[in-house]
């Protein structure tokens, strides 16, 4: 499937609960595209609004204000059971008189196929997601690894446009989730089928996702894939809500096409990124953004930045320095523990070296 | 939302309270069950007894017989009260049934609306309002109707009861819809169910073992009226209780016995089979 045309287009769209001034906005003027077939996730904190829009395209709410277009056609108004579209619900919501292999059929049936279709796509979705050998089972004689796959299977099975799955893997324990994250990027690699991903784990979305909305109190901050999400945030709370962060505050010394030369604690001058649209004036203070492993520990006087070892934390794969920089502000920098390195010895002055680029200014 | 992580483990582990703790080790605790299952049961017992009673009385063991029942059933009388007694709690649970289910389904699948407590208080109103008050004033409605119309049938007797079922039929049904998960009646319709489809094939079939509940409350409830009954019955219109107080006012014979134990069994079967339905639904 081509991944340049839209599947979702969503302009200016609005939900609020309740009316006048006791009225809760939930979304705020939404515009995102979702490309055909691509793993999209939606991703923020508890109460940004994530599950609502997600509800708003499967039809259980119909927005306040705009447009939701699904593959071209206008949808805003219509029900749920008449959108091309699918839903892995939270508690997966099966139907527990009915049997693992009714589930799976439900939604063919509803749109009236015949029995022998019906039987035929049962039988490949149970194997599609190795259930075959439950299908007469109850659900709730199935463990809940198993109910997870059967309602992927009985959302897929009508074949949807897209997919919308509302934070699945919250109930599974860690184990399990690895694998099912495994089992998702495949069903969806071999379906096909655009898939809509709500989280509110930043790694899961960083993982499995093609592209990733960022979102908060109603509002989507940013949109891009999981690298430009990562190394270039726009905004303070993107960069802080994906992955551990520094922030640095730090004086503008000049601007210069995307980059800007900022002046560090200390004194020395180094090149940060801005976000599109951001110039700001010469001596303005701004908030810049390291990442914990684009720092290296070098000699006292070396590197852009001169800093205090506080503790060491020990994490196995690496371990993580805590640092004090001129003028009191906090540092963490993760280094991999690939040879036998010396921990820096607390209250000893060091040196910190930055990767090329790892400065980012954003938006507070 | 539904907490799913339970299902993860399986079977839950049963939450058993500290020792110390248990209700069963307060003082007293033995004594008050027993004398409390003395008193709801020994008169039963003693009425079960003396139906089986060879003498014609109430307090002497004459013994074993059971000539009490070979009475009731050949009493014509008693046979007929007791068909129109079934008839009528069957007929009027039926009604308060299909009502409640409605009146239950419009009162939690609908987003709030003015007057929704209202509408709840109005429905349980007959558990509250004295029956006494019920009877004479629905004495009263029925006369005028009688006189505007002549009708004097049994339709009176099916509206009174089904109104005082409708309470009792109603609360099971939607206690149930309450707990039913609505995501479930969602993800019908996000498969393409239509409003109707998702009731017939999801909320009904989750819905049953609610009112099968409510069915068999109304029907109990409906067989063991008397007060409202009295008042709104024409003459020949006895149902089994107004039936049993009349002859009760002139001479106690174990006939009588016999008749209320065949009335335990009978609601002690309704019981079983209720719950023997509800058991394998969980």
């Amino acid at each position: 499937m081509s991944t340049g045309t839209a599947e979702i287009e969503i302009t200016s769209l609005s939900k609020v609960f309740g009316a006048g001034a006791s009225g809760f906005r939930a979304l705020s003027d939404i515009d995102l595209t979702i490309r055909q077939g691509e793993f999209f996730t939606l991703l923020g904190p508890s109460g940004c609004g994530k599950t609502t829009l997600l509800r708003v395209i499967a039809g259980f709410e119909q927005p306040t204000e705009g447009s939701l277009r699904i593959n071209g056609k206008e949808v805003a108004g219509e029900g749920p059971n008449s959108r091309p579209v699918n839903t892995v619900f939270q508690n997966y919501a099966l139907f527990p008189h009915m049997s693992v292999a009714q589930n799976i059929g439900f939604g063919l049936k509803m749109l009236g196929r015949a029995r022998s279709e019906i039987d035929a796509t049962v039988a490949e979705m149970l194997k599609l997601v190795q259930m075959e050998a439950m299908a007469e089972r109850k659900p709730a004689e199935i463990s809940g690894g198993q109910q997870q796959r059967v309602a992927l299977a009985r959302a897929l099975a009508p074949r949807p446009r897209v997919l919308l799955l509302d934070e699945p893997l919250s109930a599974l324990d860690l184990k399990l989730r690895k694998g099912m994250q495994t089992e998702l990027k495949r069903l969806q690699g071999e379906t096909g089928i655009t898939f809509v991903f709500v989280t509110h784990d930043q790694e899961e979305a960083l993982t499995m996702s093609d592209r990733i909305a960022v979102m908060s109190a109603g509002r989507i901050l940013q949109t891009g894939s999981p690298h430009q999400i990562y190394h270039t945030p726009r905004e303070r709370f993107v960069a802080d809500f994906i992955g551990d962060t520094n922030f640095l505050q730090v004086e503008v010394a000049g601007v210069d096409g995307d980059g800007a030369q900022v002046k560090l604690p200390g004194g020395a001058v180094h090149r940060a990124r801005l976000p599109q649209g951001m110039r700001p004036d010469t001596g303005a203070r701004v908030t810049v953004v390291i990442r914990p492993e684009q720092a290296q520990l070098v000699a006292p006087g070396q590197g852009a930045l001169a800093a205090q070892v506080e503790k060491s934390v020990f994490f196995g794969t690496d371990t993580h320095v805590h640092l004090r920089l001129p003028g009191d502000a906090p540092f963490i920098l993760r280094r991999q523990n690939t040879g036998a390195l010396a921990e820096p010895d607390p209250g000893s002055t060091v040196g910190l070296a930055l990767a090329e680029g790892a400065l980012q200014v954003v938006g507070d | 939302m539904v907490d799913a992580t339970a299902r993860d483990t399986g079977a839950p582990a049963k939450a058993r309270p500290r020792r110390n703790y248990d209700v069963r080790r307060l003082p007293g605790f033995g004594a008050v069950a027993i004398f409390t299952f003395v008193m709801l049961y020994a008169p039963i017992l003693i009425l079960v007894v003396f139906s089986f009673n060879a003498a014609p009385s109430q307090a002497q063991w004459g013994g074993f017989s059971l000539q009490w029942y070979e009475a009731a059933f050949n009493n014509r009388q008693v046979r007929e009260v007791s068909i129109r007694s079934l008839w009528l709690a069957l007929v009027a649970s039926g009604i308060a049934t299909t009502v409640s289910t409605l009146a239950a389904l419009g009162t939690t699948r609908v987003r709030r609306f003015p007057g929704q407590t209202m509408i709840y208080a109005l429905i349980n109103q007959p558990l509250m309002v004295p029956e006494i008050v019920t009877g004479v004033a629905l004495l009263i409605f029925f006369a005028a109707i009688k006189v505007q119309t002549g009708y004097t049938g049994m339709g009176y007797l099916v509206a009174a009861h089904t109104a005082f079922c409708i309470p009792f039929a109603y609360l099971p049904i939607r206690a149930r819809l309450e707990t039913m998960d609505i995501t479930l009646e969602r993800a019908a319709a996000d498969l393409y169910a239509s409003p109707f489809q998702a009731f017939r094939h999801v909320t009904l079939p989750l819905l049953v073992p609610g009112i099968v509940a409510g069915f068999m409350l109304g029907f109990v409830i409906s067989l063991d009226a008397v007060v409202i009954t009295e008042f709104v019955k024409s003459a020949g219109q006895d149902t089994l209780p107004t039936y049993m107080l009349g002859q009760l006012r002139r001479n106690i014979t174990p006939e009588m016995n016999a008749i209320a134990t065949l009335f335990l069994a009978l609601s002690l079967c309704i019981v079983t089979v209720f719950f023997l339905l509800t058991r394998k639904r969980g």
